[in-house]
């Protein structure tokens, strides 16, 4: 996870809800339904930022140290990275 | 609604043994080559051919009520999915030119509210199934129903009418005229409301996610669509996301009991802000 993040287009498709943010594994057909940090972090996976990156942003975004947030974003990614929805570049 | 009327014109003659190179026994369905064919048990066949109409095959000792049954059920909504239109399990009224639809499992309660707000001044839309037409993406248009209203004794009883003829075919259940009539034009869906038991009247907005997920229907009807279009997975999603996003949705708990009957009523028109007359019940 030292690359750009980017998704795996064509494996997911996803919709937005109010402010929820909903992702369905075409493979597998789970969904995710993504609030708060798990979104913040889905919308900035674009093929242009690193985790350090996002992780940069998003301690800005919260006003939490980067040792608060990377727990769940790390957690987040994992579960994006085995389901095969996110790759590193 | 013209396409409809068309396409299930109907005649008495033989149907197929088979569709597309598969036999089909008495008991069961298929959608093949742009036709449906179901044979059921009781020796009851309808085949339905686009452009054609259906044909019904009676057997030796027909029942009306049966095949008026298999008709206006899997056979209509066969039709209906092979011209493109989408199934939900839903009964409705109308109200200022928008319907406002109540879902749920078999046995919600979902004849019986739409009764119980005809009994209040609100015409009936449909009873059970609820099509419709998603041809223009910027509105999810309502076909009127084709069913007649049924309900069961407990729906009679909480509602304070006589049925007017049984419905027959095992189902106990009595058809009733609509108590403020219905409505026969297509409509924008303006609400879906899904129904549950609980202890006192309770109404929730269903916000977010939760209206995507709530979409997940396992009425007969949805088999019929998926066997009729074949959507994947990706074509399925989007359909939801759009109704999801389109359509507005609750949650409406409320005792099945007279007094909590009366009550989800005047809850369920209160939230919606459908103008009904003083209780009747």
């Amino acid at each position: 996870m030292t690359g750009e993040l980017v998704k795996a287009v064509g494996r997911f498709s996803e919709t937005t809800i109010d402010t929820e943010t909903v992702v369905m594994d075409l493979d597998s057909g789970d969904f995710f339904s993504l609030t708060g940090t798990a979104a913040a972090v889905w919308q900035r996976i674009d093929g242009t930022r690193s985790r350090e990156a996002l992780l940069a942003e998003l301690v800005i975004e919260y006003g939490q140290t980067p040792e608060e947030i990377a727990a769940d974003v790390d957690a987040f990614l994992t579960q994006l990275f085995a389901a095969g929805l996110v790759a590193d570049s | 609604m013209a396409a409809m009327a068309r396409e299930t014109r109907s005649h008495y003659g033989e149907v197929p043994r088979q569709l597309g190179g598969v036999p089909v026994e008495p008991g069961f369905r298929i959608i093949a080559d742009g036709q449906f064919l179901l044979r059921c048990a009781s020796g009851y066949g309808y085949h339905y051919v686009p452009g054609t109409g259906i044909t019904i095959e009676r057997p030796n000792h027909a029942d009306p009520d049966e095949e008026s049954l298999w008709l206006n059920g899997s056979v209509y909504a066969a039709v209906a999915c092979l011209n493109g239109l989408y199934p939900v399990h839903a009964s409705a009224v109308a109200s200022g030119g928008q319907v406002y639809a109540f879902t749920g499992p078999p046995g919600a309660g979902k004849s019986t509210m739409i009764t119980g707000l005809g009994l209040r001044g609100l015409a009936m839309f449909c009873d059970d199934t609820l099509l419709l037409d998603l041809s223009d993406p910027q509105a999810v248009i309502a076909l009127p129903g084709h069913k007649r209203l049924k309900l069961t004794d407990h729906a009679l009883a909480l509602t304070g009418l006589a049925g007017e003829q049984p419905v027959g075919a095992g189902t106990g259940k009595s058809y009733v005229v609509p108590p403020a009539g219905d409505v026969r034009e297509p409509l924008p869906l303006a609400r879906l409301v899904f129904l549950e038991e609980g202890p006192s009247a309770q109404w929730r907005t269903i916000e977010g996610a939760e209206r995507f997920v709530r979409l997940a229907d396992d009425h007969y009807t949805q088999d019929i669509y998926h066997e009729a279009q074949r959507p994947d997975r990706a074509a399925l999603f989007a359909q939801r996301a759009r109704l999801a996003q389109q359509v507005g949705m609750a949650r409406l708990v409320r005792p099945l009991s007279a007094a909590g009957f009366a009550a989800s009523l005047d809850l369920a028109a209160q939230r919606l802000g459908l103008p009904i007359k003083e209780n009747q019940l």
